[in-house]
């Protein structure tokens, strides 16, 4: 039990200047509402720690795995789905919707991963992709998910802790906090555990993996299903924030890629690669849109956007922390 | 009859566009490994190459075809040279992202030139004619495009496999690092394979412009249709990228006699299907 | 050093937000009015042109325009507000319902502003009405047709423009119409003629809406359906969906569709030389102007519902003038979406003129009491006043109409009035005369 806490809590194999770092963060990340009044910079910010949980947890299939996988927004949308609709039909209170969306993703996760896990590279990578697309395109049609017309969650005044909806933004702020926080240290005990080293061995080389004893087939499914799941946190999240869903908004493909995108920018297979990564993308995508998103002339914001992606996957392919790790590692010889 | 007839005519017709549009990608990963995400904004350079000329010149559509395909070729070496060259030699996950980068910034840029206005082509000989036969109406410009569709994979069927040039670009492609002993310029043959690619998905987008709309977004949904092409025939394939062509085409156009809101997910899902028992497509190797 | 390093480089884009907080101060001679609206992505260019009509009542209002006619003409800024000048502020939606509930949160805490309009796509404009109505900001839609918008019973929100059940009956109550001989110029028409029904609409929040409420109201009227199915939107190819519709044999077609798939769909069927005898088209694609410009001849006799068409200057001389004004600055004449959200900034107007006052209460109160009579629009209404005209709705504008267009003598032609009869500008084409 003891060893179990260390486990999540311990960051105590990385770097000092990583827990340093760590820790100015948490602390920025903590006073941030109190320090900044901007209702935009606020809804900046809960975006950003939004993305953050969802790099997180592709982090799991996508880095520690090495699966390029762009269907993550399916299990979004299972999230959202879950809560909005129990909600809405029995009224059901935001914490218990939390597991049923869980386990409705891990469910349609397990289902498909062994099939999936015969292909490789880029068929897997368009696999992911096109069963993403069924099942939003499944969304759309049945109409007992509400179909295209999607689900509005009611409005409810005042704090109530119970379906999760706040007048102020503060509320969200520390919400979604606590979800990241959770993945974050979920994360941490993962990367250390068994589980995270065979995950580990079996991206670096699957024969060896398979050499050593590890089923290389079941650690993929059990990385995926454990991915689709963090996924629907973040989405049962996404339903009590913005009130609305439909499939457009919380299982479409640009979200998968850039769920994808942000831990890519960051550095995948770092723990700290999706925050960062989320970190560059969210807040750069969100003022830029503001700021040039009405223009006269149209696009200038997404082809800034898009020159800043182009630019570091030319130059930096192992993304931000690639540049980190090398700089440390030259300061260190 | 009547329907089964027509239904396959339109989904043969329509699916030798999508095979055309799908030869460039299948090219371009065959040579190097690497899947493009601009594939469809290069389609759209093309459409509006063909828009323009016919529009503000006294051009036939017609005749923008080999324009369309020279800026198709340009375009697709100077995405070469600038770009794709330096994300090679990154992880896969790098590369979707930078041509991903390179499918939004062309996107916008046509946005901030063109507006996004929707265009389409409205003089032209072969614009808005039909062609009626028994039960079967027909646009006269399918019915070319599907022609064009032919004739350019046997040039480049010939091409691949008949000169020397096609015998150096089989070669990069099969193994890049010892063709390059072989004195071969793979850098060149990258290059070349992205330029041809350009080409003819360029003047795919040219040939769509005769029936179909201009506007700046309009690429993303064919680059998905041509993924799923191209990955159900099997990557490399030129064959392959034919065949799944007109598979998809039918699927597309019997599924939306039917279902028409789940027409994709039929796509998505014989891929799926395809590839479970046939890891590598169709006729991949 | 690198500890320091890290801690500047991972953290500067979050205390770049601190700088980079909107900070501006609140102009005592201008009124903030935030408008969102979809201005990139596939259906920028409706986006465009409510912009357009947007601006220009802004302009109307804040200068004097003598010898148009309606009371904003000849106001200077806001009377009641002592001339203060209407400042709209543009905000991109991108079609992302999440996007814009953000850029409201934006425009109404940092940015200041009185009150929203907007947001065309009625997935953007629940988000954003959300976080109107927990801010306690007014939020005036005037381009949002679904019903359910309005039967939320939202105490912060004001829809403008008549809803998709209302439109539906207009059209029911045309092609009874046609039955019983009221069309000009057409004698009466069995209803054999133009039954069965078929529909194709696209599967968004609008579409499904406007499907539900056709295959409603047709069993209510007693009118038979062949096919009425959805279809997959932004799509490659729609042949073997207007094949459907031609299948059918149906002589009566009916269309939701935004503008790329309204095109598509319209070269699909003179392709395979459909022949029905009606075509209707529920308003978005079938009235923008990239749909008539694009199809030239191939539009005449296309019907489609609307609520503002240029021939109204006929019969409306206020109408005329101020198309002849946004024709000068945008080079189209003014269209059901400009022409929507051209009221809606009127309407702002006039709600904050009665207030006399941006607090939201007084404007909450001026809006519910909110009486504009029709001789002051610009539309052929009876006026706006808030109220509850179907059951279930609350704060719908009651003295709304739709009106239902025709596609005559392109490409050179104007869309004619020809629903409700009496306004009728031109006489019904009827049958569709067929392709060019």
């Amino acid at each position: 039990m003891r060893q179990l806490l260390i486990d999540i809590f311990s960051f105590g194999d990385r770097p000092r200047f990583e827990k340093i770092g760590f820790l100015i963060f948490i602390l920025i990340v903590f006073i941030f509402p109190w320090i900044v009044t901007s209702a935009y910079g606020r809804a900046v910010m809960i975006k950003f720690l939004l993305f953050a949980l969802f790099g997180l947890g592709w982090n799991l299939i996508g880095g520690y795995g090495g699966q390029v996988d762009l269907g993550q927004a399916k299990n979004v949308g299972f999230g959202a789905y879950a809560t909005a609709l129990m909600i809405v039909w029995w009224k059901i209170p935001f914490w218990v919707t939390i597991p049923v969306g869980v386990f409705f993703a891990v469910l349609e996760s397990f289902a498909v991963a062994y099939p999936m896990f015969r292909l490789k590279g880029h068929y897997f990578a368009i696999a992911t992709l096109c069963v993403a697309l069924v099942w939003k395109e499944l969304f759309i049609f049945w109409d007992w998910t509400g179909g295209a017309r999607g689900v509005e969650i009611p409005i409810r005044t005042g704090v109530d802790f119970a379906y999760m909806q706040f007048n102020s933004a503060i509320y969200y702020h520390y919400f979604i906090l606590f979800l990241f926080l959770t993945q974050l240290l979920f994360m941490n005990w993962f990367r250390k555990s068994k589980m995270g080293y065979w995950v580990q061995a079996v991206r670096d080389n699957e024969e060896a993996a398979a050499s050593l004893g590890i089923n290389v087939t079941n650690t993929k499914v059990k990385a995926y299903c454990i991915a689709a799941a963090l996924g629907a946190v973040g989405g049962s999240f996404m339903a009590v924030y913005y009130l609305y869903i439909d499939p457009d908004a919380v299982m479409p493909l640009d979200l998968s890629i850039l769920i994808a995108m942000t831990v890519m920018v960051g550095g995948a297979g770092s723990i700290w690669g999706p925050i960062i990564g989320a970190a560059i993308l969210i807040p750069l995508d969100m003022y830029l849109g503001a700021w040039l998103g009405a223009q006269k002339r149209l696009g200038i914001d997404f082809m800034i956007y898009a020159m800043i992606m182009m630019v570091i996957a030319a130059k930096e392919p192992r993304g931000i922390w690639g540049i980190i790790e090398r700089v440390r590692k030259k300061r260190s010889r | 009859m009547e329907l089964t007839v027509q239904l396959l005519v339109y989904g043969i017709l329509m699916g030798l566009v999508f095979a055309l549009i799908a030869l460039g990608l299948s090219l371009i990963f065959g040579v190097m490994n690497i899947v493009n995400f601009a594939h469809g904004e290069f389609m759209m350079v093309g459409m509006y190459i063909a828009y323009l000329l016919s529009t503000y010149l006294p051009l036939d559509p017609l005749l923008s075809l080999p324009f369309a395909a020279g800026a198709g070729y340009l375009l697709g070496i100077v995405s070469y040279r600038l770009l794709i060259h330096h994300i090679l030699r990154g992880p896969m996950v790098a590369q979707l992202f930078g041509t991903f980068g390179l499918m939004l910034f062309l996107r916008y840029l046509a946005m901030y030139i063109f507006t996004p206005d929707v265009r389409s082509i409205k003089e032209g000989i072969l614009v808005g004619k039909t062609l009626s036969m028994g039960w079967i109406n027909v646009d006269a410009s399918k019915v070319f495009s599907a022609g064009v569709c032919l004739l350019a994979f046997a040039v480049i069927y010939w091409m691949i496999y008949r000169t020397k040039l096609g015998r150096a670009l089989r070669a990069t492609s099969i193994d890049s690092e010892a063709a390059k002993y072989m004195g071969i310029d793979t850098k060149g043959m990258n290059a070349l394979a992205w330029g041809i690619g350009g080409a003819t998905v360029a003047l795919a987008g040219a040939l769509l412009a005769h029936f179909y709309y201009v506007t700046p977004t309009v690429g993303m949904l064919f680059t998905l249709i041509a993924f799923a092409t191209v990955a159900l025939g099997g990557f490399g394939s030129i064959v392959g990228a034919f065949i799944a062509g007109i598979v998809i085409g039918l699927i597309m156009v019997i599924s939306g006699q039917f279902v028409s809101e789940l027409k994709f997910s039929f796509i998505y899902i014989v891929y799926f299907l395809v590839v479970v028992f046939r890891p590598r497509g169709l006729f991949g190797w | 050093m690198g500890i320091k390093k890290l801690g500047i480089s991972s953290f500067v884009v979050i205390l770049s937000l601190l700088i980079l907080l909107p900070n501006h101060s609140f102009a005592q001679k201008e009124v903030k009015i935030g408008v969102i609206l979809p201005l990139s992505g596939p259906l920028a260019p409706i986006g465009k042109s409510l912009k357009d009509g947007a601006e220009l009542a802004a302009d109307i209002v804040n200068k004097k325009y003598p010898g148009i006619g309606i009371p904003i003409a000849d106001w200077e800024g806001i009377p009641g507000l002592g001339g203060a000048k209407i400042k709209l502020v543009f905000s991109d939606s991108r079609g992302d319902p999440a996007w814009g509930a953000e850029q409201a949160k934006r425009l109404i805490e940092d940015e200041k502003v009185v009150g929203l309009l907007g947001a065309y796509q009625s997935a953007v404009t629940k988000t954003a009405s959300v976080e109107a109505e927990r801010a306690g900001i007014p939020f005036v839609n005037p381009d949002s047709t679904s019903p359910d918008l309005s039967k939320r019973g939202f105490k912060w929100f004001w829809r403008v423009t008549p809803h998709e059940t209302w439109f539906t009956r207009d059209l029911f109550d045309f092609l009874d119409g046609l039955v019983a001989g009221k069309a000009p110029g057409v004698k009466a028409i069995s209803k054999s003629e133009l039954e069965p029904l078929a529909v194709a609409a696209e599967n968004t929040e609008w579409g499904a809406a406007s499907l539900t409420e056709i295959e409603k109201f047709a069993k209510e009227r007693g009118w038979k359906i062949a096919e009425a199915f959805k279809y997959a939107h932004k799509a490659t190819d729609l042949t073997s969906e207007s094949r459907r519709l031609t299948g059918s044999k149906a002589p009566t077609f009916l269309f939701a569709s935004y503008v790329s798939d309204a095109i598509l769909l319209v070269k699909a069927m003179k392709e395979m030389k459909a022949a029905p005898r009606l075509i209707w088209g529920q308003n978005a694609g079938f009235i923008a102007p990239d749909f008539w410009k694009t199809l030239g001849g191939d539009v005449n006799g296309i019907l489609s519902r609307d609520v503002f068409a240029a021939v109204l200057g006929k019969v409306k001389p206020e109408a005329e003038r101020i198309n002849k004004i946004y024709k000068e600055r945008s080079g189209f004449d003014f269209d059901g979406s400009s022409a929507r959200d051209f009221i809606g900034v009127q309407v702002w107007a006039h709600a904050l003129d009665k207030a006399k006052s941006t607090d939201p209460k007084a404007l909450q109160k001026a809006l519910n009491e909110l009486n504009i009579p029709g001789k002051e629009l610009i539309m052929p209404w009876k006026g706006v006043k808030f109220g509850s005209p179907f059951p279930g709705d609350t704060n719908q504008n009651e003295l709304g109409s739709g009106i239902i267009i025709q596609y005559q003598g392109y490409p050179d032609g104007k869309p004619e009035i020809v629903f409700p009869f009496e306004m009728a500008t031109s006489k019904l084409i009827y049958p569709f005369p067929g392709w060019k």
